[in-house]
């Protein structure tokens, strides 16, 4: 049954390679990340409940596990300020900047996908919207700690301390 | 101190309350039962006198928008932003100079395209992309409306040193929410 197959390609001559000019291919070890955690603040918290569901979705389409997505309480800055342009100084005019937050973490990532979603991630994030981003990176341990230093060592002979 | 005692003459006693007689009637005190009950103050409401971003209520004949009918409290509960950027969220540098933008985004817009402009300018900031909306009433020709749109884009992405982006919505006439 061919009803859903896209045929328009198929006539390309299967010879020839189809390398995408976008995509690099290298040896380098890649490298490992443990967590990555977006940070995500705005002011307008259902915009921060709808770009929570579109990032979670995002991650799940891609296959990477979402550890915790949890909110930190919102921080509001007040300013009070005079109302009058000259003297009054009793009569006064307060503001209130607003804060929310919405955290992110995904776990058990390579860097190549850390990369390809948090481009797709980042350039859909709406206006009026910050992110912050951490990665927690996995090393492997250097080699002079690999064995302890009690191993590594020439074995000297006992001798008896005479007291 | 002829002076003080003269006029403690003239003054009236302190006990003296009607100049005329009083007949035997007027003179035994009437005494009034005194009424029982919760005692309030009579109070009215407060007049709250701050003209912030409001418009007053007049006769009935002033055609006011949304925007304008909505008082700043109303902001995030019935009222969106006018102007999205990251410079005012918490420790995030920059909310001057979008300020600063921002006013002059404003007076350009309502300098460019005189008498049409139906609402508020909205300001979208995408990194580095700046998004402005418009709604416009139908007053100028499309060929002219088309020219301004090209102007202020290129204009604007030469001062900025960003690509800006203008997005037009024409309505008919200014869309009314009430009349205060």
């Amino acid at each position: 049954n061919l009803m859903g197959v896209r045929l328009a390609g198929s006539h390309v001559d299967t010879q020839e390679s189809k390398t995408n000019p976008l995509v690099s291919i290298s040896d380098e070890p890649e490298i490992l990340y443990k967590r990555l955690s977006l940070l995500v603040k705005g002011h307008d918290k259902a915009v921060l409940d709808s770009y929570e569901y579109f990032a979670v979705l995002a991650a799940k389409e891609l296959g990477i596990s979402v550890e915790k997505v949890h909110k930190p309480p919102k921080k509001i800055e007040r300013l009070t300020l005079l109302k009058s342009v000259h003297i009054y100084k009793k009569h006064r005019v307060q503001y209130e900047m607003r804060t929310h937050y919405m955290c992110l973490e995904l776990k058990y990532l390579t860097s190549s996908t850390a990369a390809v979603y948090l481009e797709y991630v980042q350039r859909n994030l709406p206006e009026g919207v910050a992110m912050e981003v951490k990665k927690t990176k996995i090393e492997k341990i250097p080699e002079h700690i690999q064995e302890p230093v009690w191993d590594t060592l020439p074995q000297v002979e006992e001798t008896e301390v005479k007291s | 101190m002829a002076a003080p005692t003269a006029a403690r003459a003239l003054r009236p006693l302190w006990g003296a309350r009607c100049p005329l007689p009083l007949s035997p009637h007027q003179a035994v005190p009437r005494i009034r039962p005194i009424p029982e009950g919760p005692r309030h103050l009579h109070t009215t409401p407060a007049c709250l006198k701050t003209r912030a971003a409001r418009v007053r209520v007049g006769k009935g004949d002033k055609p006011v928008t949304y925007e304008q009918a909505h008082a700043p409290h109303y902001i995030a509960h019935r009222k969106g932003w006018l102007s999205l950027h990251t410079g005012n969220l918490a420790e995030e540098p920059g909310a001057a100079e979008r300020a600063v933008e921002d006013a002059f985004l404003r007076r350009f817009f309502y300098g460019t395209f005189p008498g049409v402009l139906a609402d508020e300018v909205v300001l979208k900031r995408r990194a580095n992309l700046l998004v402005v909306c418009l709604v416009l009433a139908r007053g100028l020709p499309p060929a002219k409306l088309y020219f301004l749109v090209g102007y202020a884009e290129t204009l604007l992405s030469h001062f900025y040193k960003c690509p800006v982006r203008l997005e037009l919505q024409t309505v008919p006439g200014k869309v009314v929410y009430k009349y205060l």
